[in-house]
């Protein structure tokens, strides 16, 4: 069982700008990560209650996420508003979508399905945003090769956030550190990548 | 859901030596004989029955006890024939039907072709299973279309009928836009490859003696290609029989009979019954 407390990094902040809406993870879960026109940031089951469509493959229009097989529109707070097939109709409030706690601190998003008052791990000062890369290797595999705490903060101005998506796979967040330049930064997280893939799982 | 009559190849590509494609999780071969004989059976040398209708190649895994339902309009002589191919998709062969039945999302997945927004309302129409026949039926259905069809020029308000005949074929009816006095038909033959899997077979009898074959296969092609991208991100990928895990409106009303009437002949390949 993943603990429901634990704060997922799930993106970096500028690969949601502003009326998009992408696919994440929170641990198990299939999340739409979805950013309003004025910037509210909101992580929901990737499900439409509807017909079961993925809301990742949706649009946003102002304050609103819509499913893109039908149109059912959700406000912030994930209640259905709008059913197009029906324009007279008010949609019965409860139909909802279930919704996860989403944070952003330092350039990252973070998820969690249930974190009580707990906040999301603290990142040092100074860092920026690099990318983030899938990796063919286990979360856990992945903290070994590491051999630090994650976030770890590795030598050549690198520091990385580990996200677990299945047994084999996870995603590196990257973020640099003093004045590396970016495209250094992409070469560094590339070699690290593919060292990762080519280490045995440990 | 064995014993029903399923689609596995066009007859124009049916050739002397056998193909081989799988239908319900199991392989199948298809050829045509040196007499002319269409022909179906597993590897193991088991021959299958057979039908030839509306351009298709039909077999069972089982033993179908009548035939392969009727399309009148097959034997209209002034109508254009349309087998589409195959278009492959990774989803419930159920929700491949299910999809064909709905028109709300017309304007959001076939945009500015089958629909456009602001004309998404969908006004009551008639849903039924017809006891006589065993088929689900909708009638009186009405759409606002910018381009319904290859043939059409600009928007119209298009009717509609829905039918389904067996748990993985329907036939749909809709306004001619070269001759607004009678139905276009358009088919789609599932072949169910696996729970998850399926093989479409568009079909389409056609009042239009102008588009050249190749653009109305495209156009089909098209329409089909735009709904793959909603069939495979559906979840569950099983198609949820029992209520509560989706949520139908008046606009559903096809979908709920055609679930009731799988439901109701334990038509389940491709479907789940306990809500999860």
């Amino acid at each position: 069982m993943t603990d429901p407390s634990r704060w997922h990094p799930a993106a970096l902040s500028q690969d949601l700008v502003p009326a998009t809406v992408i696919p994440a993870r929170c641990g198990p879960h299939e999340i739409a990560l979805w950013r309003s026109e004025t910037g509210a940031l909101r992580a929901w089951q990737d499900r439409c209650p509807h017909r079961g469509m993925r809301l990742s493959h949706g649009f946003v229009r102002g304050e609103m996420l819509s499913c893109i097989y039908h149109g059912w529109r959700y406000d912030g707070e994930a209640v259905c508003r709008k059913i197009p097939a029906h324009p007279a109709l008010e949609p019965p409030s409860s139909i909802t979508v279930p919704r996860f706690r989403v944070a952003e601190a330092g350039g990252v998003i973070w998820i969690a399905s249930d974190p009580g008052n707990s906040a999301p791990p603290e990142m040092a000062e100074g860092l920026r945003p690099l990318r983030s890369v899938p990796v063919d290797r286990s979360a856990a595999g992945l903290r070994d090769a590491l051999g630090h705490d994650v976030p770890a903060r590795l030598e050549d101005g690198l520091c990385v956030l580990v996200q677990e998506i299945d047994e084999t796979r996870s995603v590196l967040h990257a973020l640099t550190s003093g004045n590396v330049e970016p495209k250094i930064a992409s070469r560094r997280l590339e070699s690290l990548r593919r060292r990762f893939e080519k280490e045995p799982a440990a | 859901m064995k014993d029903q009559w399923y689609p596995v190849a066009m007859l124009s590509e049916l050739g002397r030596d056998p193909v081989e494609t799988i239908l319900m999780d199991a392989p199948v071969r298809v050829w045509r004989d040196a007499d002319g004989t269409a022909c179906a059976a597993t590897p193991e040398g088991r021959k299958l029955p057979v039908t030839e209708a509306y351009h298709h190649l039909w077999t069972s895994p089982g033993a179908p006890d009548r035939p392969l339902f009727d399309i009148p309009e097959a034997r209209q002589p002034d109508r254009r024939f349309v087998p589409c191919g195959r278009v492959r998709v990774a989803c419930s062969p159920l929700r491949a039907v299910e999809n064909f039945l709905d028109i709300a999302h017309f304007p959001f997945v076939h945009t500015d072709i089958l629909g456009a927004e602001p004309h998404t309302e969908v006004a009551r129409y008639k849903a039924e299973v017809r006891e006589d026949d065993d088929e689900v039926w909708a009638t009186k259905v009405e759409f606002y279309q910018p381009q319904a069809a290859k043939s059409a020029s600009g928007g119209v308000t298009t009717q509609y009928m829905y039918r389904v005949p067996a748990p993985t074929s329907s036939v749909l009816y809709k306004t001619s836009p070269p001759r607004p006095g009678e139905w276009d038909v358009i088919a789609i033959f599932v072949q169910p490859v696996t729970e998850t899997r399926c093989d479409v077979w568009p079909w389409m009898a056609l009042f239009d003696e102008t588009t050249p074959q190749a653009d109305l296969v495209a156009f089909q092609q098209m329409i089909f290609v735009q709904d793959r991208s909603i069939l495979e991100n559906q979840v569950p990928a099983l198609l949820p029989l029992d209520p509560g895990l989706e949520t139908p409106t008046r606009a559903d009303m096809t979908s709920i009979a055609y679930r009731r009437w799988l439901k109701s002949h334990g038509y389940t390949y491709g479907a789940q019954l306990v809500a999860a």
